[in-house]
C-alpha cells in the first residue's frame, strides 16, 4: 500500500512538472523572476558580508585585534595601577588555547611636545615583533618606517598628530607623562615614521614606541597592560570563555572587538536588518507573481480538477497537485538563483567591486575600496528558506481554491 | 425504507432537483422513480434540458438532491458526504463525458492507469490493467499518445477505457458520442453494446442521438425533468414553481439577500404607517 501511496505522489509530481513543461513560456518567467529575485539577494549578502569583513577586519587589524585581555578595569578606567602584573601566566594560558598570534602592549596617556606646540595623546608602547602577528599597523606607515626589534626611544605618529605638531621625519618629540607611582615623567623620542591611513582614529592621537622603551619610562619592567589576540571570527565566543575559564583567577576582563566597541557589531546587526526588510519586499514580489502562475493556472483546469474529483480524486489529491506544482516552481527558481547568483559572487570575488569612484572617502570608515564579495551558507539558508516558503503560501490559496470545487460545476464551466 | 426491488442496481424515487439562478427558480427533475437492473443497457433520451445529465450526475453521486432517495448498489448515496461520494465513485462507478475530459499532460495510457493508482494500484499494475483496456477499446497501440494526438473517435475510447480500468459495475455516458461524426459514434455504441454484453457492466447512457436510442437495450423517455412513456404524452406539469422549488432549497446566499429585503421593506412599511397616523 505505502508503495501505491508512493507511486500515486510520484503521478501527483509528474502531473504538476508536466504542466509546467507544458506552459513553458509562463513557467519560464515565474523561474526567471525566482531566480533573479534569488540570485540579487544572494549577490547582495554577499557584497554585505564582504563590506562586513572588510570593515571590521581593517577595524580589528588597524589597532584593536580581535580579542583584548586587560586587568579589571582596564577598558574602562586606563590607568597604569591596573597593569597586568603577571603577563606570563596570559602568555601560558594562550598558547594552552592554541593562540599563537598575540601581542603585549603598554597603554598610558601622555602630552606630546615638539617645538611649537603640544598635543594630548595615548602612549602605546608594542612588541615590534610580536605586534605584526596581531595588526597591519606596520603596512600603514605612510612615511618612515615601523619600530625594529631593538629600537630605542623611536617614535609613531599618525599624520594628524605629527601634523599638528609640526613635526617632521627624525625630529624631536618629547612625551611627557607620569610613572607607576604617579610622577610626572619626560623622555626625549626621534619621530621614525608616521601612519597615513586615512583612517581618524589611527591618524590622530596616537604615539607608539617600543614597549620596552615605555615600560623603562613608566617603571613598569616586565608588565603590561593589555594582551592583543588575533583570531577568526568565529572563534572569537570560544577562545573568550575558554579564556574566561582557565584564567578565572587572575582578575582580568577579556574582551572581544564588539564589547569594546559595540557600535561596529550594532552597525553590522543594522546593516543586516536592512538586507532582511529587502529579502520580505522581494519575497512579497515572488509570492505575488508565482500566486499569479497558479491561480491562472488552477483556473485553466478548472474543468480538469472537476474530471479528476468525478473519477475519484479526492479534494486533497487535487489540493496536493497544485501545492506540488508550486513548489516545483519554487524549486527550479532556487536551484537556477543559486547557480546564477554563485556565478556573480565568484566572478565579483575573484575581481572585486571596486567602489573608488563611489565612495571617495571610504578608508574613513576602515572600508577599503575594493570589495570581495563572501557568502555565508547561514544567510543562503534563510533566504532559501523564505523563498521555498513563499512558494508554498502561493500554492496554498489556489490549491484551496481547487479543493472546494463541485465536479459538475467545475466540468461545465471550466 | 425504499420500496424494495431485489435485483435493480440503481433505484431513484420521488426524486426532485431545482437549480437556481439568482432567485430565478429552474425545476430540473420533478418526481424521478426509476429501477435500473444489474447489466441493462439503457439509454435516457430527452431533448436538451430535459434532465438527462441532472439524473446522471444524482446517479453518480456527483450532486445532492433537494428531495427524495437514490440507492445505487445498495447504497444510499444522498446521505453520503463529499469524500465518502469521491471514493464510492472510485469503486463503483466508471464516467464517460461528453468532451471526453482527458487530462492533457498524460499519454492515454497513463490516463486510463490514473485511475487505477486513485484506487492505491502500484504504477506497474496500473499500466498492465491500461494496456488491458485500451486493447479491448481497439486501441493498444496508440498507448503512447497524447490526447491531442488522438482523434474525437480515439479519444472517447480511451475515455471509455479510462471509465472500465477501475472495474465499476456500473458505466454512467454522458452524450458520448455528441462530439463524434454519426460513424465514428455508431463505432463507440457498438463497442460499449459489445463490452456491456461481455463484461456485464451495467451502462446507463444520456443522448439524443439516434443510433444511440436505436441500441438501446432499454430507452427511457425524459420530457420536462420526468419520464414520459412516450413523446407525445404530456408531462404532468408540477403544481407550481414553489412546489417544484422549495424556497428552502434556495442557496444561501439569496437566502440572506431575501432576509435583508424583507427587513429593508417592514421598516419602510413601518416608517409610512407611523407618517399616515401622524397626518391624521
Amino acid at each position: 500500500m505505502s508503495r501505491s501511496i508512493t507511486a500515486l505522489n510520484s503521478t501527483i509530481l509528474a502531473v504538476a512538472l508536466r504542466n509546467l513543461f507544458g506552459h513553458l513560456r509562463r513557467t519560464l518567467l515565474t523561474v526567471g523572476a525566482i531566480a533573479v529575485g534569488l540570485a540579487s539577494l544572494i549577490f547582495l549578502w554577499g557584497f554585505n558580508e564582504g563590506l562586513h569583513r572588510n570593515m571590521l577586519g581593517n577595524f580589528q587589524n588597524a589597532i584593536i585585534g580581535a580579542v583584548q585581555i586587560h586587568h579589571q578595569g582596564f577598558f574602562q578606567h586606563p590607568e597604569l595601577s591596573r597593569a597586568i602584573r603577571n603577563p606570563e601566566r596570559i602568555v601560558a594560558g594562550l598558547e594552552q588555547a592554541g593562540v599563537s598570534r598575540y601581542s603585549r602592549r603598554l597603554e598610558t596617556f601622555g602630552l606630546a611636545a615638539s617645538d611649537s606646540t603640544t598635543q594630548g595623546v595615548m602612549l602605546i608602547g608594542m612588541d615590534p615583533t610580536r605586534e605584526r602577528l596581531v595588526t597591519e599597523l606596520p603596512k600603514r606607515i605612510g612615511i618612515g618606517h615601523f619600530l625594529q626589534p631593538g629600537d630605542e626611544y623611536q617614535l609613531i605618529l599618525g599624520a594628524t598628530t605629527a601634523n599638528n605638531l609640526q613635526v617632521r621625519l627624525g625630529d624631536e618629540v618629547v612625551i611627557i607623562g607620569y610613572d607607576r607611582y604617579g610622577a610626572m615623567v619626560a623622555e626625549s623620542f626621534t619621530l621614525a615614521g608616521i601612519i597615513t591611513s586615512g583612517e581618524m582614529g589611527l591618524d590622530s592621537g596616537m604615539a607608539i614606541t617600543s614597549l620596552s622603551t615605555l615600560q623603562e619610562m613608566v617603571d613598569l619592567p616586565d608588565q603590561v597592560t593589555t594582551f592583543v589576540i588575533n583570531v577568526e571570527e568565529k572563534r572569537i565566543p570560544s577562545l573568550v570563555d575558554q579564556l574566561d575559564h582557565s584564567l578565572q583567577n587572575e582578575s582580568l576582563e577579556i574582551m572581544p572587538w564588539y564589547s569594546m566597541f559595540p557600535v561596529m557589531k550594532e552597525w553590522e546587526t543594522l546593516h543586516n536588518g536592512f538586507l532582511y526588510l529587502f529579502i520580505g519586499v522581494v519575497i512579497f514580489i515572488v509570492l505575488a507573481g508565482e500566486l499569479n502562475t497558479m491561480l491562472l493556472s488552477m483556473l485553466e483546469r478548472t474543468r480538469e480538477f472537476g474530471v479528476l474529483m468525478a473519477i475519484g480524486a479526492s479534494r486533497r489529491q487535487v489540493a496536493m497537485m497544485l501545492l506540488a506544482e508550486a513548489m516545483s516552481i519554487g524549486v527550479i527558481g532556487i536551484v537556477s538563483g543559486i547557480l546564477l547568483g554563485y556565478v556573480i559572487i565568484l566572478v565579483t570575488a575573484e575581481i572585486g567591486i571596486d567602489l573608488s569612484i563611489l565612495l571617495g572617502s571610504t578608508s574613513r570608515f576602515y572600508v577599503d575600496p575594493l570589495i570581495y564579495p563572501h557568502l555565508k551558507l547561514d544567510h543562503l539558508g534563510v533566504t532559501i528558506g523564505a523563498i521555498l516558503l513563499a512558494s508554498l503560501l502561493a500554492g496554498i490559496y489556489p490549491a484551496w481554491r481547487a479543493s472546494l470545487l463541485q465536479p459538475v460545476e467545475a466540468i461545465r464551466n471550466g | 425504507m425504499l420500496d424494495q426491488t431485489p435485483t435493480s442496481i440503481i433505484k431513484a424515487r420521488d426524486l426532485h432537483k431545482c437549480y437556481w439562478v439568482g432567485t430565478m427558480p429552474f425545476p430540473a427533475l420533478h418526481g424521478i422513480n426509476l429501477d435500473i437492473e444489474p447489466g441493462e443497457f439503457t439509454v435516457l433520451a430527452g431533448r436538451s434540458g430535459s434532465g438527462k445529465s441532472t439524473l446522471l450526475n444524482l446517479i453518480g453521486a456527483l450532486e445532492s438532491a433537494d428531495s427524495g432517495s437514490i440507492e445505487v448498489l445498495g447504497e444510499n448515496i444522498l446521505a453520503m458526504n463529499q469524500d465518502q461520494r469521491t471514493r464510492f465513485r472510485l469503486q463503483n462507478i466508471g464516467f464517460v463525458f461528453q468532451a471526453y475530459n482527458l487530462i492533457r499532460v498524460f499519454s492515454a495510457r497513463e490516463n486510463v492507469a490514473y485511475v487505477c493508482q486513485l484506487q492505491g494500484k502500484g504504477k506497474k499494475e496500473s499500466m498492465e490493467i491500461a494496456n488491458h483496456w485500451l486493447g479491448e477499446v481497439e486501441i493498444g497501440h496508440l498507448g503512447y499518445r497524447r490526447p491531442d494526438q488522438l482523434s474525437g473517435g480515439q479519444q472517447q475510447r480511451v475515455a471509455v477505457a479510462r471509465a472500465l480500468a477501475s472495474e465499476p459495475k456500473i458505466i454512467l455516458a454522458d452524450e458520448p458520442t455528441a462530439n463524434l461524426d454519426s460513424m465514428t459514434g455508431r463505432h463507440l455504441i457498438h463497442l460499449m453494446q459489445d463490452l456491456n454484453r461481455r463484461l456485464g457492466t451495467t451502462f446507463l447512457i444520456s443522448s439524443h442521438d439516434p443510433d444511440v436510442k436505436q441500441a438501446a437495450g432499454r430507452l427511457i423517455k425524459l420530457a420536462d425533468g420526468q419520464i414520459v412513456d412516450a413523446w407525445d404524452s404530456i408531462p404532468k406539469p408540477p403544481i407550481s414553481l414553489a412546489s417544484a422549488c422549495p424556497v428552502g432549497n434556495l442557496p444561501l446566499t439569496e437566502r440572506l439577500r431575501n432576509y435583508f429585503r424583507e427587513m429593508r421593506n417592514k421598516v419602510r412599511n413601518k416608517k409610512r404607517h407611523g407618517n399616515t397616523r401622524r397626518h391624521s
